[in-house]
């Protein structure tokens, strides 16, 4: 009953597809630019047609007032009747953002950046243009229609669903963090699915499975009381520089692997069919490493470059000073020395230990005269769902019957802000998949999202929802 | 006879004005290091240039392609050809002052002030390094003319502007003057005495050479999420560089660095250990317990006759409040060694970026930038007859034995004076050990100026003997 009931989901979506375009060119319109004061009433109507838009397709949609730009809440509660007998209601928060980059410089753009215009793009393939297209707009749509036909079609639906639509995402984070924090409650939900990420190439899916934590530490090392003149006191004094130096040199061995005791607990190696599959993916390390001047990966040398960026932990110095940096030479002996480091964490990595760990391994390497002092930047664990979680093998099978491939299962290198909020506060896991192209010109001019992409995305998130209501009513 | 005692009257009476004058030449800050500051330079000079002028002498500014020098001849109306002919040497420019918060009173804001243990002080920039040593002869020359109506020698004034940046114009200047700067000796005010109560004369110096260089990797800065763990971190091969230059007894690893230096005889050691130096002091001054230098070897020994290999400063990367996530594209540091004997600061800068290149691996380039240059160590024949006259006057004015000591800094105009204009140099300075210099807060102790003035008058009139 359900693979029919989404077979005839995707053909309305299919031919109602001109008024899907056209409630997308209306979001378009709105020039929100978070960032700018300039804009900010047009973040405002955003929101306001945002509600509406969630409105009408009979969610209760409120608009919260934050620190930043406003959040738009839209929720969806199954009647009584589509849940009869059932323990539990599954909750499902689905993520996007409505704020836009700037769209400077405007005189680079082919029309300008907030009068969509579909064209053919670069590949013959035709794109709609337009600031926010592909970020995030075109991509917060692609779920909204899907849950606009489900509806339709269905008159209810058997979980419950909340959008949680924000204007900060290109700004500060903070402003949405605090949100979540004081509204637990409202967005607690079983799983949150992230739109705002790309496809793995043109033709195939991607599903981002975890992304890596990370921690901020600032390091100072003192010696003398006072700057000395290296002439007077050069030889017997200690200098900070060096006793620094020789701590950072040592903190990674030859083989690039990270020696602070502990760094590695709780760290899986990733499994070897997995290992394989990333390796049949063919990525291009030359040109990765190739485009900001590099020749050589020069992380932990069992690993592939894209296993070093996606599932290894790093430790990273982000900023060194200590002495005499201006102009000219200075004969001086530092009284301190500083860094900044960051780690990057996988999975199983606990942040509170690892700061200690480091701490710990920096004080061993003190010389006597010496002393350490640390400032914390704070930081987060590393998220991660397991590829057999129920929720990432209904997006695979959705991804892969829409597009007839097996979707990747990536990492990413970063922090989502947002995921590590959810994570944080919610103790909720986060599905990341998104269709944008490498040239969608995400954050430039003549930004753009495939029409096919739009179109394809909303029926794989058809049939992801079909999925879901499949399970809940087999 | 020179009127010795009435010159001595004179600098007792008159030294609140005394005070007063250097402080406005303290005012001025010519920091030669920075370009910014040109300027300031240019009018110390001729600061300078006006009281040289002041007290007789025949003064001018010579413009140079950096920091201008001074120049002043004095000829006593009775001159002959036996009159012994000196040169005074000093520098009126100074250290950079950051950082500056450090500062209890801003550096060019001269105060006087008493310490917490109710030590007479001038506080300021340059007060010990080198305007309140250069103004001791200065004022003791001016205090014998009143006395006298002449000084009892011949006497040039030489005051540079680009020692604390490696007098790169030093050289060409002398050569270029060789007959007009050429004298019997030459007295270099820029030296610390023994300890409070006792005066001494340097007769060993170290050399100095230095070198800048930039670790370059990825092309751009990085966001170390999207490129952390492959992309290299020039930081992180800088530090291994640097960790590289030292083993763990002390020693400089670069290959050849030790080439010409020679151990200690062993009298001179047993005189430096007969002088009881308290290391402990000397390290707990400055809030140290243990030396860190060459193991095997004194403080002093690591001081006055051994080489180093130092860290100036080093930065990269994001330096500001908070977190940035960044992989920089590049790293820097200034390096400087320390030289004794017979090591050559060209093979020693060569044979550090050999080293240097050799330590980066993968992507790592490393470029140089040092601007060259850098002197040699120098040692001086304690027989010589102007060390023993000055030896003599000072241990009239301290009624102490004067020490014949080493100096850890490099004075490179001692190594000119001799290789150009064929005159030694005696080194003869009031500073202490604690005077802060090139750090926050430096002083000279109001007794180290006031009895450097009166030193001068006793070693003018003994020179005219």
């Amino acid at each position: 009953m359900t693979a029919a009931a989404t077979e005839q989901v995707l053909a309305t979506i299919d031919r109602e597809f001109d008024a899907s375009m056209a409630r997308l060119v209306e979001f378009l319109r709105f020039a929100s630019v978070g960032t700018d004061p300039a804009h900010h009433a047009d973040c405002r109507a955003t929101a306001q047609w945002l509600k509406t838009m969630f409105d009408g397709l009979g969610l209760a949609t409120t608009v919260h007032a934050t620190s930043g730009q406003p959040v738009v809440v839209a929720r969806y509660e199954p009647p009584a009747a589509a849940v009869a007998g059932r323990p539990h209601v599954p909750h499902i928060l689905f993520y996007g953002h409505y704020d836009v980059q700037p769209a400077d410089p405007l005189n680079l753009w082919t029309s300008p950046p907030f009068e969509p215009r579909v064209a053919k793009g670069k590949d013959g393939r035709d794109c709609i243009f337009a600031r926010g297209a592909a970020d995030d707009k075109g991509q917060v749509m692609t779920f909204a229609e899907a849950s606009r036909v489900w509806l339709a079609k269905r008159g209810s639906l058997p979980f419950r669903l909340t959008f949680l639509i924000e204007g900060d995402e290109e700004g500060d984070a903070a402003h949405l963090d605090r949100f979540i924090a004081a509204n637990k409650d409202l967005l607690k939900a079983d799983v949150a699915l992230v739109c705002d990420t790309g496809m793995w190439d043109a033709k195939t899916p991607s599903i981002v499975t975890s992304l890596r934590g990370y921690i901020g530490e600032d390091v100072t090392i003192t010696g003398p009381r006072i700057d000395l003149h290296s002439g007077y006191y050069g030889g017997p004094v200690v200098n900070p520089i060096k006793v620094l130096s020789r701590i950072l040199a040592s903190l990674h061995d030859k083989t690039g692997k990270v020696t602070v005791p502990g760094f590695y607990d709780g760290v899986k190696t990733p499994s070897l069919a997995q290992r394989k599959s990333w390796k049949r993916l063919g990525f291009d390390e030359r040109g990765f490493l190739g485009g900001v001047g590099l020749k050589t990966a020069a992380g932990e040398k069992d690993f592939s470059v894209l296993e070093q960026v996606w599932v290894r932990p790093t430790a990273e110095v982000n900023g060194f000073w200590g002495g005499y940096t201006g102009a000219g030479g200075k004969t001086v002996l530092p009284a301190e020395a500083h860094a900044k480091l960051t780690f990057r964490l996988v999975p199983g990595q606990n942040p509170a230990k690892l700061i200690k760990a480091f701490r710990a391994f920096v004080r061993a390497q003190l010389p006597d005269g010496c002393k350490a002092r640390f400032t914390s930047h704070g930081g987060g664990a590393a998220a991660s769902i397991p590829h057999d979680s129920h929720w990432i093998t209904k997006a695979s099978r959705a991804l892969k019957d829409e597009w007839g491939r097996e979707p990747v299962l990536a990492g990413e290198g970063g922090s989502i802000p947002v995921v590590e909020s959810f994570a944080r506060h919610l103790r909720m896991d986060s599905v990341l998949m998104g269709f944008v192209n490498e040239d969608d010109a995400l954050h430039s001019p003549d930004e753009n999202y495939k029409v096919e992409s739009y179109h394809k995305g909303a029926r794989a998130w058809a049939r992801f929802i079909g999925e879901i209501i499949r399970e809940l009513e087999s | 006879m020179t009127n010795v005692n009435a010159a001595l009257a004179d600098i007792d009476n008159s030294l609140d004005q005394i005070i007063a004058r250097l402080f406005s030449f303290l005012r001025i800050p010519s920091i030669s290091a920075d370009p910014a500051y040109a300027g300031e330079c240019e009018k110390a000079a001729q600061w300078i240039c006006a009281e040289l002028a002041s007290i007789g002498c025949e003064a001018s500014v010579r413009p140079t392609p950096g920091r201008p020098m001074v120049v002043g001849h004095y000829t006593p109306p009775d001159a002959t050809a036996k009159t012994p002919h000196v040169l005074f040497y000093g520098h009126y420019d100074v250290q950079p002052a950051d950082p500056l918060e450090l500062w209890d009173s801003p550096p060019f804001e001269p105060v006087r002030r008493k310490n917490k243990k109710g030590v007479d002080q001038l506080v300021g920039r340059g007060t010990a390094d080198d305007k309140g040593q250069l103004m001791t002869f200065v004022e003791a020359a001016r205090a014998l003319i009143k006395a006298d109506g002449k000084l009892p020698i011949r006497a040039t004034f030489l005051i540079e502007g680009e020692e604390e940046s490696g007098s790169p114009s030093l050289v060409p200047f002398l050569q270029a003057n060789k007959k007009e700067l050429a004298c019997d000796a030459a007295f270099v005010c820029d030296s610390n005495m023994w300890d409070v109560k006792t005066p001494a004369i340097t007769t060993r110096l170290r050399g100095l050479a230095h070198e800048e260089v930039t670790v370059t990797g990825p092309s751009i800065d990085l966001h170390s999420g999207m490129f952390g763990g492959p992309a290299m971190n020039p930081i992180r091969a800088l530090s291994k560089m640097v960790a590289a230059l030292h083993d763990k007894k002390g020693k400089v690893t670069i290959p050849g660095f030790y080439t010409g230096v020679s151990e200690l005889p062993a009298a001179v050691k047993k005189q430096w250990r007969s002088l009881r130096f308290s290391e402990k002091k000397f390290l707990g001054d400055v809030g140290l317990k243990s030396a860190a230098g060459e193991k095997g070897y004194s403080v002093l020994e690591q001081i006055w006759a051994r080489p180093t290999a130092e860290v100036n400063g080093m930065w990269g990367g994001y330096t500001g409040a908070g977190t940035k996530t960044v992989i920089p594209s590049q790293a820097h540091a200034k390096f400087t060694f320390r030289l004794v004997g017979k090591q050559d600061p060209k093979k020693v800068i060569k044979a550090f970026q050999a080293f240097a290149k050799k330590q980066m691996t993968g992507d790592a380039k490393i470029s140089f930038s040092g601007k060259g240059g850098g002197s040699p160590a120098s040692t001086i024949d304690e027989k010589n007859p102007y060390i023993r006259a000055s030896a003599a006057a000072l241990k009239a004015e301290f009624k102490r034995e004067t020490v014949m000591m080493g100096g850890g800094g490099s004075i490179p105009i001692v190594r000119y004076f001799k290789d150009i204009l064929g005159m030694d140099s005696v080194l003869v300075g009031f500073g202490l050990d604690d005077d802060a210099i090139h750090s926050p807060n430096e002083k000279y102790n109001v007794s180290s100026f006031h009895h450097g003035m009166r030193s001068w008058v006793r070693i003018m009139a003994e020179l005219g003997k």
